[in-house]
């Protein structure tokens, strides 16, 4: 036990981090079992009601409770985050090692295209992509990855250059292991530590883009609890006559990005010492 | 019905100035109002919004017209504009009019009776030059001809009687349109002869119209001109209309919420509560199953709690209808008692939901089987809220909905191919006539009949009371019918809403109408006191 | 050099390419057409005249063809029609351009002012709770939604003066016209300070770090003038590419605020445009902002090479 606690001293932002990670983690595991009301069920008795000890964050214009929606709703948001960061991760690795493991035509091919999706605001890709797409949970999952792969593959082809130029991996092209298993067994290995912060830190952008995505209209639509959702439409017209409606679910994105982020940037600080900060 | 109408324009003044509180209106000034959304084009013909109507209806002038300060549209209220008198021949089937001479387009080409030919020939689809799109050619189904006689005269000549074309004539949506424009003119700058000339349309941004000095009602309008600004997000426009930037806000979109915190914020606002002639509707696929069979489609209707949707949508403030708007602001609404007769409308909801359980526990469905169905709807709020109360009520007999919501882009595309199973549709009633709703929602064919319901017999029905003279023997007629219409499920209305209009302090002879939204922004009338 | 220039001038060209490409590609996948949108406001659909109005348009024209008439027009200066409006494109775009440059602009100083100067206080007093401080703010300006951060504004607006200036056609007093920008130009530049913040101080460590700042405190010269003359000055360069980066990725804030705060600017009117599915406005605005980020990214390469020796020219 000494060793985590040694750990959040090293690192406290960190630490918080970890811990509003927990929580929302685990709101979105035990949302039914914590959230005290059904996010989907109206009532007319609470429209727009003020929060007090039944409703601590008040109820929607159809008298949804606000505090259950938030606690669903924060299983849209991992689902999105970690959805479209792995799957961003995934095809991001698996094109950034190839490009720097193969080079040639093939990396040159990738560097163009790579350059071509950076070309544009990860939000303005996004979306493009989620109305072409049309609006549901997998798309806007989609619509967000999408953008995240040539930036997950930049800092991996990077990573995969430098490594090659390592003696163990020349050592080991010198002792006639094919190239695809040095690339398995040596260059994936260590492509785990800076995947891994990158990942942390994309996962709060990728939170974001959903909410914004989903205030716009574009992203994960009705009834679902999106925290995004949530913050557009109704809060938006209600905001000065029922504010809760906009102060609870933009608290939660806030946290839950926040949360992230610091986590982020500990891991970074751990795995990566060069960027040490 | 031999008689020629003919109101002198003296009395219509006095009147104006009557209601406006015998203050003596002002010349001049700037009207700012708040305009919802970018409407589709300028041009009233081709849209099927009043956010086409309330800010491009002054550029226009019609043949006849609701009288703009009267709150009930009726048969009586319609006085005359471009036409100056009209006449019904003695079989009833052609309508004379006598066009107001000396009438300038806004280019300076003189009005002729020849443009209002033009004009419903090309909603007739008649002309070379197209509209885009003709949302109202059902409308003019029984013109058979239109003639001109001279330059002052024009007669439409019917199919059969039907005496309810003046009212539809009367709407906002019957400018009358220059016949040496082209419809792509008048939907990006168009020419009328209406009290306000088009300045400037600037999507998502603004519209402005300027004061018509050749008018041809002597002495308006009063306005210099006309400010719309557009402003989507309605929390910001409540925002400017409390801050003094808004003379007045769009009509009918204040909620009871918004209503309460703008008589708290801003006490100079004057508010007027009324009916949209909007109804929101469950619209059905009788094709396909299981809801073909009318015993699940009577179920959906016994398990709505109308209560419940006027509850949470408005507050307690929306009516529970038929497809004819209720009185008293609607001229054709069911009597109370009639209403609580019909399919789903009765007081006692849990005995209606256990009926419809029953019908549902008889064909299979219970809690164990449940009938899982998408209901679609569009991806704009005022649909989705009801939808969501929908799909709760829906759960209680056994029917799993999960909602579906479409783009706006494909919502009348997908109905039109039948694409769905259960939706959330609005309908509007730009007329409060029977003529318009039924002909417009429920005839066989009708390109505005999103459900493609179609009723031989009751489409007989349609025409009897259409043809019908005496207003007494008409009104039980179209009760008959709309009875009818519910109790076959062919759209159940769920509620006719009502929402607000708020003008400022500055802003004096503005009438809401109370039983069409898409009628009453002549605005040759309104003027500003500061 | 001149070799270097032209290849990379190729490069940006080549990109731009596949830009269009794309771009033109995820429109035509779009469910429902514009001619659909046109019908949405008169609640109908007729076939015959959805036809028409398809030819009219030439959207009946297979798709190279219409990808072909876009750019042969692009090339010539032409950008086509709003479909929407019947305007021409560029009397749709030209005048939103002022109006999101006035505000990116804006917001971007602001970023400056703010993220700069509290980067280098950071990296300074490295680890001291004024450090830990700065930093936890600048992670929250990086986690607050800007749409909900714009919201949290104009409620606060509305709750301490009663009103909140919204853009209209009238003419404003001059506290009016510059809250307009400045509201929302700090909410937009929030988020962008935050992340100068970060990386300026990060540049600022790594440059204290190296041995010429550690020869100068031996040599006795003065801690602040060394911090301020010598290491901000070389900490300059990464966060001056940060700064043009973020000017271009300025657009993904602003489609937000823009919506919130009701402003008539090109970001809002993209959003609109992909709703109604104004194919020439859509691809054109997104042309446009590609092409901003390319020529940052070109800029801030030639300013890197000229700048900077060690950097090899190439790769």
């Amino acid at each position: 036990m000494a060793r985590p606690l040694d750990l959040a001293r090293r690192f406290p932002l960190g630490a918080v981090g970890a811990v509003i990670m927990v929580v929302f983690v685990g709101a979105a595991i035990c949302a039914d079992v914590v959230a005290p009301f059904s996010p989907l069920t109206t009532n007319p008795a609470l429209s727009l009601a003020r929060p007090d000890a039944l409703h601590p964050f008040g109820a929607d214009a159809m008298g949804r409770d606000i505090l259950s929606r938030i606690l669903h709703g924060a299983r849209i948001s991992l689902a999105v985050g970690i959805f479209s960061t792995m799957i961003g991760a995934l095809f991001g690795v698996t094109i950034g090692i190839a490009s720097g493991f193969i080079g040639g035509w093939f990396d040159l091919v990738v560097q163009r295209l790579t350059d071509i999706l950076q070309a544009l605001p990860v939000l303005v890709l996004a979306l493009v992509m989620s109305a072409a797409l049309g609006p549901s949970l997998p798309n806007t999952i989609i619509a967000i990855s999408i953008p995240l792969i040539p930036y997950v593959s930049r800092v991996i082809r990077a990573n995969t250059l430098a490594l090659r130029e390592l003696a163990f991996v020349e050592s080991a092209e010198a002792t006639g292991m094919t190239r695809w298993r040095i690339a398995i067994r040596h260059i994936l290995p260590n492509t785990l530590a800076p995947l891994i912060v990158i990942a942390t830190a994309q996962l709060g952008s990728t939170i974001l883009t959903e909410a914004s995505l989903s205030f716009l209209g574009l992203g994960v639509p009705e009834p679902y609890p999106s925290w995004g959702r949530m913050l557009s439409d109704s809060a938006a017209e209600y905001m000065r006559t029922a504010p809760w409606l906009v102060i609870f679910p933009g608290l939660a994105i806030s946290l839950a990005v926040f949360g992230t982020n610091m986590l982020g940037d500990a891991l970074r600080d751990l795995l990566d010492p060069r960027q040490r900060s | 019905m031999k008689r020629w109408l003919s109101l002198s324009l003296a009395t219509a003044i006095l009147a104006t100035a009557a209601a406006a509180g015998a203050q003596t209106p002002k010349q001049g000034g700037i009207m700012r109002a708040w305009q919802r959304d970018s409407p589709g084009s300028a041009s009233i013909h081709e849209e099927a919004t009043y956010s086409t109507n309330f800010p491009f209806m002054g550029v226009f002038s019609n043949l006849v017209i609701y009288k703009q300060d009267v709150a009930q549209n009726s048969m009586d209220s319609i006085v005359p504009e471009l036409a100056a008198s009209w006449q019904w021949s003695a079989d009833n089937k052609d309508l004379t009019f006598k066009t107001r001479p000396g009438v300038k387009w806004h280019d300076g080409k003189p009005f002729t009776a020849n443009d209002v030919k033009c004009t419903f020939d090309k909603v007739r689809d008649l002309t070379q030059d197209k509209f885009r799109k003709n949302p109202r050619k059902a409308w003019f189904s029984t013109v058979r001809d239109i003639t001109v006689q001279g330059d002052n005269e024009v007669t439409f000549h019917l199919e059969r009687p039907q005496p309810a074309l003046l009212a539809l004539l009367a709407s906002g949506y019957a400018p009358i349109y220059p016949c040496h424009t082209s419809a792509q003119v008048q939907r990006t700058a168009p020419i009328g002869t209406g009290p306000f000339k088009f300045v400037s349309f600037k999507q998502n941004e603004s519209i402005t119209l300027a004061r018509n000095p050749d008018y041809w009602k002597p002495g308006r309008p009063y306005l210099d001109g006309i400010e719309y600004t557009i402003v989507t997000n309605r929390s910001t426009a409540v925002l400017g209309f409390i801050a003094g930037k808004f003379d007045m806000t769009f009509p009918l979109e204040i909620t009871p919420p918004i209503l309460r915190d703008i008589k708290a914020q801003a006490p100079g606002a004057q508010c007027f509560t009324a009916p949209l002639n909007v109804s929101t509707n469950l619209i059905v696929n009788r094709d396909k199953p299981p809801f073909d069979n009318a015993d699940v489609r009577r179920a959906m209707a016994l398990t709505m709690d109308r209560k419940a949707f006027v509850d949470i949508l408005s507050e307690g403030e929306a009516d529970i209808g038929g497809t004819m708007l209720p009185g008293p602001e609607g001229v054709w609404g069911m009597s109370k008692e009639m209403l609580a007769t019909m399919t789903g409308y009765g007081p006692d909801i849990a005995a209606n939901r256990a009926q419809a359980r029953k019908i549902m526990a008889d064909l299979g469905y219970g809690p164990n089987k449940m009938l899982k169905v998408k209901i679609s709807t569009r991806n704009i709020a005022t649909y989705r809220d009801p939808a969501v109360i929908l799909i709760d009520h829906l759960k209680e007999i056994f029917i799993e909905g999960e909602l579906d919501v479409v783009e706006t882009s494909v919502w009348f595309a997908k109905l039109a191919r039948k694409d769905y199973a259960v939706g959330l549709n609005l309908t509007g009633n730009a007329v409060d006539d029977p003529d318009q709703a039924f002909y417009e929602n429920y005839s066989c064919g009708s390109e505005r009949n999103v459900t493609g319901y179609c009723n031989k017999e009751l489409e007989k029905a349609f025409d009897a009371q259409s043809q019908e003279t005496d207003p007494a023997k008409r009104k039980a007629m179209v009760w008959e019918i709309d009875r009818k219409l519910q109790n076959d499920v062919a759209r159940p209305i769920i509620l006719h809403d009502r929402k607000a209009t708020c003008t400022g302090p500055a802003l004096k002879g503005y009438t809401q109408m109370v039983n069409s939204v898409y009628n009453g922004y002549r605005f040759d009338e309104l003027w500003l006191n500061r | 050099m001149g070799a270097y220039l032209v290849r990379r001038f190729g490069l940006m060209l080549l990109t731009l390419f596949g830009i269009s490409l794309i771009i033109f590609v995820l429109l035509r996948l779009v469910p429902g057409n514009i001619v659909d949108i046109l019908f949405d406001s008169a609640g109908m659909v007729n076939p015959a005249d959805k036809a028409r109005i398809e030819q009219e348009l030439g959207l009946d024209r297979s798709l190279p063809m219409q990808y072909a008439a876009w750019i042969g027009g692009m090339v010539q200066g032409d950008l086509g029609f709003s479909y929407v409006s019947e305007k021409s494109a560029w009397a749709e775009i030209g005048p939103r351009i002022p109006v999101s440059a006035r505000l990116a602009g804006t917001a971007l100083l602001f970023a400056i002012a703010i993220g700069v100067p509290l980067g280098v206080i950071s990296a300074v007093r490295q680890n001291s709770a004024l450090d830990y401080a700065l930093r936890v703010m600048s992670l929250s300006g990086l986690s607050v939604p800007s749409f909900w951060l714009g919201l949290l504004v104009l409620m606060a607006f509305v709750a301490l003066f009663g009103a909140m200036p919204i853009y209209t056609q009238e003419s404003r007093t001059w506290t009016e016209a510059i809250l307009l920008v400045l509201v929302p130009a700090a909410t937009v530049g929030f988020r962008s300070s935050a992340l100068i913040m970060r990386l300026t101080r990060s540049a600022m460590l790594e440059v204290l770090r190296q041995d010429y700042i550690r020869t100068a405190h031996a040599k006795g010269a003065y801690p602040r003038a060394v911090n301020y003359r010598h290491a901000l000055r070389n900490a300059m360069l990464p966060v001056v590419t940060v700064i043009g980066m973020e000017a271009a990725f300025l657009a993904g804030g602003l489609i937000v605020t823009e919506t919130v705060f009701n402003i008539p600017g090109l970001a809002r009117f993209l959003v609109e445009s992909i709703r109604n599915r104004d194919y020439p406005i859509v691809q054109n605005l997104v042309m446009l902002i590609a092409f901003l980020v390319v020529t940052i990214n070109f800029v801030v390469d030639l300013m890197y090479a000229a700048l900077d020796p060690r950097i090899r020219v190439g790769g």
